[in-house]
């Protein structure tokens, strides 16, 4: 009797922390949600009602005014070709010097290859914010402020993407390569004929990435675009940090609906790929 | 010649290319920038008029400017508590994940990863909103819900600081749980069987078993994280309004001083110290957390 009493207490209390546990998760995933359900919401909301004493969510006055005042304004249309254009030549650049870079520090050989592996690390103590002054001297002495070859430059390499592909093509098995050594391949050859269509997840995870830094990437462009045809997404939304918050509340959650939309598609169809890619670099840390 | 003996020799195309190919974009990208920046720093120039060696003083009248002294503080604080609570609470989440299963865990997190894949530029700027003083969403669920005063949030010196580490935080919430969850599935599950038939509770398996064998993800996110605390500047800009860095610069950090120094006050000569300061405790740390990685683990 008492041994069945006890099982019922062990399972109602495990019954009451698996309650207590999904609850605690539950609240966690809304607060991680609610945010962008608000921004949306908000986009289509005048701005006395985004803003307004008593909260609430849904608004009686529903408007595309926001949308109007965004579209007509400024040139969004531009800014997002400029993001999109940065982001992906970006995203590409760092997609092939990664992978070329992770082959030759797991899998080749040659004198000097650890100092130079050594650089890259101690790249990472250098990322574009620190020299910023330097740098944007450099590119402003070259001509190319407000050019899209000075937003770009400094995000062509990025030491984690090499980190992240060194540590997939260790994982290829040496005899595949010898194999096609002894077949007469070049090196050259192994790469784009072997290591690159292996290291697809590691491409998908260092491209994903690359691309959200790139598109997000705010001091840089701040500092070598001053004129409005160049700007990109960032800049436009630095505008609004300017003025008082409640005074472009609409316009702004508006364009940072526009600015989202897009992340937050890819993030939709993509979902899988992420939380893989991710786990997948956790591991070796 | 050999065939053979000169495959053997000789360094082959492609890894001429690559090497060049890294070697001259760093060259270029970091090691000139950076030494470029050490000249800068002894140097008083506004880049128009003049350019004069002065040695240290740039550096001395830093640590006499108030702003700076302050900015150097926040900053500190800023990776103090960015760090320890951000890595806290994803400990706790990912714990909480990892004992869910099937489809309810990978919904879990995907939704607790959402905020990452966004921008921090927009998340700012929608967090700016939400923080609004009195009549804002955050204010409003404070006072309403909870019949609490709620604080001023970004419009007073005191809360504006922690205010922006917390929605920072908030946003990589997810990257965090992710990496440590992963972590914790690769425990294998034996190690807890044999300290359950101790009798150990969950909490003692928590702080004695998973904390110390995700010791190389804690230290990964740990080094990732304090170089992000160092470097930040866009919820800063995004959230404080004009000029950035107030209420009463209680939300100035480093690079935002080096910012408005070179950009907004032409002082590069500061602004290039700024940033040695800035580099040198990157150093300092990614030493410090280079070396706690090499240690032996012991348990």
């Amino acid at each position: 009797m008492i041994k069945r009493r006890n099982l019922n207490k062990y399972i109602f209390l495990s019954t009451i922390s698996k309650i207590g546990l999904h609850a605690l998760l539950i609240i966690g995933s809304l607060f991680m949600v609610l945010p962008f359900l608000w921004m949306i919401v908000s986009s289509f909301k005048p701005n006395i009602d985004i803003i307004s004493v008593g909260f609430k969510l849904f608004s009686p006055n529903w408007t595309l005014d926001n949308y109007r005042k965004v579209l007509s304004d400024m040139n969004i249309g531009r800014a997002y070709f400029n993001s999109i254009f940065v982001a992906s030549v970006a995203t590409a650049f760092t997609i092939f010097s990664a992978s070329a870079a992770g082959f030759l520090f797991s899998k080749l050989k040659f004198w000097g290859r650890d100092a130079l592996f050594f650089l890259v690390l101690g790249s990472v103590m250098i990322p574009p914010q620190i020299v910023l002054i330097p740098l944007y001297l450099m590119i402003s002495k070259a001509h190319l402020v407000n050019s899209y070859p000075g937003l770009v430059i400094p995000f062509l390499i990025n030491a984690f993407g090499v980190f992240l592909m060194r540590q997939f093509i260790y994982g290829i098995p040496n005899d595949l390569l010898e194999a096609a050594r002894i077949d007469g391949a070049s090196d050259w050859r192994i790469y784009f004929r072997i290591i690159l269509p292996l290291v697809k997840p590691a491409i998908a995870v260092v491209g994903i990435l690359t691309f959200l830094w790139a598109y997000d990437e705010f001091l840089w462009p701040l500092v070598v675009i001053n004129n409005n045809a160049m700007m990109t997404l960032p800049l436009i939304l630095g505008r609004y940090a300017m003025a008082e918050g409640g005074v472009v509340a609409g316009a702004s959650m508006a364009t940072t609906s526009l600015v989202l939309g897009p992340l937050l598609l890819i993030y939709f169809f993509f979902q899988r790929f992420f939380i893989k890619g991710i786990s997948m670099t956790g591991m070796k840390g | 010649m050999n065939t053979l003996l000169r495959k053997r020799s000789t360094v082959s195309s492609f890894i001429l290319a690559v090497s060049i190919l890294i070697l001259s974009y760093y060259i270029f990208i970091s090691i000139w920038p950076i030494l470029f920046n050490v000249y800068m720093s002894l140097s008083k120039t506004d880049l128009m008029t003049g350019w004069t060696f002065v040695w240290f003083k740039n550096y001395i009248s830093l640590f006499k400017d108030p702003i700076f002294l302050k900015a150097l503080v926040n900053n500190i604080i800023y990776l103090v508590v960015m760090v320890s609570v951000g890595i806290g609470t994803s400990l706790i989440t990912a714990a909480l994940i990892h004992k869910t299963s099937g489809f309810a865990k990978k919904a879990y997190l995907a939704l607790f990863f959402l905020p990452v894949v966004t921008s921090l530029v927009a998340i700012s700027l929608i967090w700016k909103l939400l923080y609004y003083p009195n009549v804002g969403v955050f204010a409003s669920i404070i006072s309403s819900v909870f019949q609490l005063n709620p604080p001023l949030f970004l419009a007073s010196p005191k809360t504006a600081l922690l205010s922006i580490i917390f929605m920072d935080i908030w946003k990589d919430t997810g990257l965090r749980t992710v990496i440590l969850h992963a972590g914790m599935e690769e425990i294998p599950e034996s190690i807890y069987d044999a300290s359950k038939i101790d009798g150990a509770s969950t909490l003692t398996h928590f702080f004695k078993i998973t904390i110390p064998l995700l010791r190389p993800q804690i230290i990964f996110l740990a080094a990732v994280y304090s170089i992000n605390a160092l470097r930040v500047f866009t919820p800063i800009y995004m959230m404080t309004g004009n000029p950035p860095g107030g209420p009463a610069h209680s939300t100035q950090v480093l690079v935002m001083r080096m910012y408005q120094e070179a950009f907004y006050s032409t002082h590069f000569g500061k602004g290039a110290a700024i940033a040695m300061i800035v580099f040198v405790l990157l150093f300092a740390l990614v030493i410090l957390e280079v070396k706690s990685f090499q240690q032996k683990w012991e348990y």
